[in-house]
């Protein structure tokens, strides 16, 4: 019974991110047809949750900069303090992250899902554990803020490394001694002009397999020593960090804009500290 | 502190206003919906602009130009239609070689009386008698079956005849089913081509000659296979005129060891019917012969009696034991009927197979590559582990 009210705590604490992950898996899984259909849908929430992480934390810097340097007085700070210009911003580069986030795991293998839906529990613990450390120093009202700042660069720095090492253990097509061109159209999946989520599959596989292609056959022609050709690999595999740092960023972006609903209301009645707390222990 | 406090309030109340929160969502969809447009538009720049490749087809000797997609569609068409090509071939082969056949073995069967006549004749049974006296009893039934039955029928003659008017009418056929293919194919894609097309740098396809190559090649392919798999079937047709020779098909072959089989066969059918007479063996059969040779070491009998009673004995004999037999050697022909249907069926098979996988092959030889031995995957630890351990 306890345990049944805990998880439906749970539920209901987590739910969105859940929710977000859940539509993300669901969504890269699903036939061609289908996520063709549901393309638009799932990226507009792909872009309006990585917007809403990175909104607020572009307004608490820009925040901490004005507070800082202009005086309270100057009309600066009604100017500056971030409207329409900085959202547009944010939308376009959070459009665009979103699209590289989905295109990317609609190639994912399955065998890599694993450690993004692992990576969703370590995401709320590390959150929890930060916040809890962090309530001693940070003013309670930015401390959720302030906490989502922080754990994102770790969280998917850790993620990233986690995608490269699994990247260290996959199979890859076999591209030693085949021409670009040939390693292209042999591996390049599906020919067939679909709408434009199958090009921009085709172009992300195409620019997949080249990075493969010319590290594998690097590697077998100039006879590389191990530790150079790790560094390669890793180097070449990073740039698929892109794949965790947007991941993160979307979780990070569902959590604040679930409790951004709360927010006014904490700050208004001006208890965000017992709020806060009940957050943190929970 | 304060006044910057209230600033920022203000910029929650702003950033938290739920009409806010609506809007950003309305913004998201806004901006994603202009950048899919403009990606939806250079993606249409970049095909209109980029040299797609086009492929010309020749089907029924009419050349189209078709584009990718298109061109892909066609292969999956043609590989379909060549992979129904058989069923469609047995189908348009399988009327005609079945009264053929019916035709063929009519013959056969119209001279199974004559063969029984001769079989419960007199002379027959005594002959019969001799050689069971001689030994090798067997193996000149089987002459005799051949001589009287098989070649007096004349079915050798007509099954030949068949092999020729199949292996012809085989070729009709295919070249129907293919023309068929080619009328379909062309039906469905010509409204497709590709309307203005600089056609000199397409690769071409040409459908026409490819059925034209694969036709006579599956009819080479069944000829020689059909002489190296009969082995003794060249000794057989040596002195067959050359024409016929180089006509006949495995069909053929194995329509002649059908025949020996057959004969075979009937054979040991009578042996079978006799044994189920009461004896072992047809020679000492309590009536016919071996009474004779009973009745002629024991008691002295009128020559006269004795061939009356033989006779008797023989017609009894007759009456009780040929309609058995005459059913086993229908049996038989019934077999060696369906023998030769299915090596007809077979021949018919290995041509539309022959074809479809002619077609299949050039039609996919754009794509797919001949496979070397290579291994499928690299696996980046595997790579890296195994140049260390061969220089340990």
């Amino acid at each position: 019974m306890a345990r049944r009210v805990r998880g439906r705590r749970l539920l209901h604490r987590h739910g969105h991110l859940f929710l977000a992950v859940l539509v993300l898996l669901a969504w890269s899984l699903a036939s061609n047809d289908w996520a063709g259909v549901l393309f638009l849908p799932v990226w507009v929430l792909a872009t309006q949750l990585i917007v809403a992480g990175s909104l607020e934390a572009a307004r608490l810097r820009r925040r901490a900069w004005l507070g800082q340097y202009l005086r309270d007085d100057s009309p600066w700070r009604r100017w500056l303090q971030g409207g329409a210009l900085m959202v547009l911003r944010h939308q376009l580069v959070g459009a665009l992250l979103a699209l590289v986030l989905l295109v990317d795991l609609r190639l994912l293998p399955l065998s890599e899902w694993p450690l993004l839906l692992a990576a969703l529990p370590l995401l709320v613990v590390a959150r929890n554990g930060l916040r809890r450390r962090l309530s001693r120093h940070v003013v309670a009202e930015h401390l959720p803020a302030v906490t989502r700042r922080l754990v994102t660069l770790p969280a998917a720095v850790l993620l990233a490394l986690a995608l490269v090492l699994a990247a260290l253990w996959l199979p890859q097509p076999w591209l030693i001694g085949l021409g670009w061109e040939e390693a292209i159209a042999r591996h390049l999946p599906g020919g067939e002009g679909r709408a434009l989520l199958g090009f921009f599959e085709r172009l992300a596989a195409s620019a997949e397999l080249t990075r493969q292609w010319a590290m594998q056959n690097a590697v077998e022609r100039f006879h590389l020593a191990t530790p150079v050709a790790m560094l390669g690999w890793l180097v070449l595999l990073l740039t698929q960090g892109a794949v965790a740092w947007a991941y993160v960023r979307l979780l990070v972006g569902a959590e604040a804009l679930r409790r951004e609903g709360r927010s006014p209301h904490t700050v208004t009645t001006g208890e965000p500290a017992a709020a806060n707390d009940r957050e943190t222990r929970a | 502190m304060n006044a910057t406090g209230e600033a920022s309030h203000r910029l929650d109340g702003r950033a938290f206003d739920p009409s806010f929160r609506w809007r950003g969502w309305a913004l998201s969809a806004l901006v994603v919906l202009l950048l899919l447009l403009v990606f939806e538009a250079s993606h249409r720049v970049l095909e209109a602009r980029s040299q797609a490749s086009l492929y010309r087809v020749i089907v029924a000797g009419e050349s189209l130009t078709l584009d990718a997609e298109t061109h892909a569609a066609f292969s999956r068409d043609l590989t379909r239609l060549a992979a129904e090509a058989e069923a469609t071939l047995a189908a348009r082969m399988a009327p005609w070689s079945q009264a053929r056949l019916e035709q063929a073995f009519a013959l056969l069967e119209a001279a199974v009386p004559g063969y029984l006549d001769w079989y419960f004749s007199l002379r027959g049974s005594y002959l019969r008698l001799a050689m069971g006296i001689a030994g090798d009893q067997a193996a000149w039934l089987e002459a005799q079956r051949h001589e009287r039955l098989i070649e007096a029928s004349g079915i050798e003659p007509a099954l030949a005849d068949l092999q020729v008017d199949h292996a012809a009418r085989l070729a009709d056929e295919q070249r129907a089913v293919v023309e068929a293919m080619s009328a379909r194919l062309l039906e469905r894609y010509a409204p497709r081509r590709v309307a203005d097309a600089k056609t000199q740098a397409a690769p071409a396809f040409d459908l026409d000659s490819e059925m034209q190559e694969t036709l006579p090649a599956a009819l080479d392919t069944r000829r020689w296979r059909s002489a190296a798999l009969g082995g003794s079937g060249l000794g057989l047709l040596a002195g067959r005129p050359l024409a016929r020779r180089l006509a006949a098909s495995a069909a053929g072959q194995s329509g002649r060891i059908a025949l020996r089989a057959l004969a075979a066969r009937l054979g040991a059918g009578a042996a079978r019917s006799f044994a189920s007479g009461g004896t072992a063996a047809a020679v000492s059969a309590p009536t016919g012969p071996g009474a004779l040779m009973v009745g002629a070491a024991t008691t002295a009998v009128g020559l006269a009696g004795l061939v009356g009673g033989e006779f008797a004995l023989l017609k009894l004999q007759e009456t009780r034991h040929r309609p058995a037999f005459e059913a086993r050697l229908r049996d038989g022909i019934d077999e060696a009927r369906r023998d030769v249907a299915r090596s007809l069926e077979g021949a018919t098979s290995a041509a539309a197979a022959r074809l479809a996988e002619g077609l299949e092959s050039r039609s996919e030889e754009g794509k797919r590559m001949p496979s070397q031995a290579r291994p499928d995957h690299y696996r980046i630890l595997g790579q890296l582990k195994r140049p260390a351990g061969s220089d340990a």
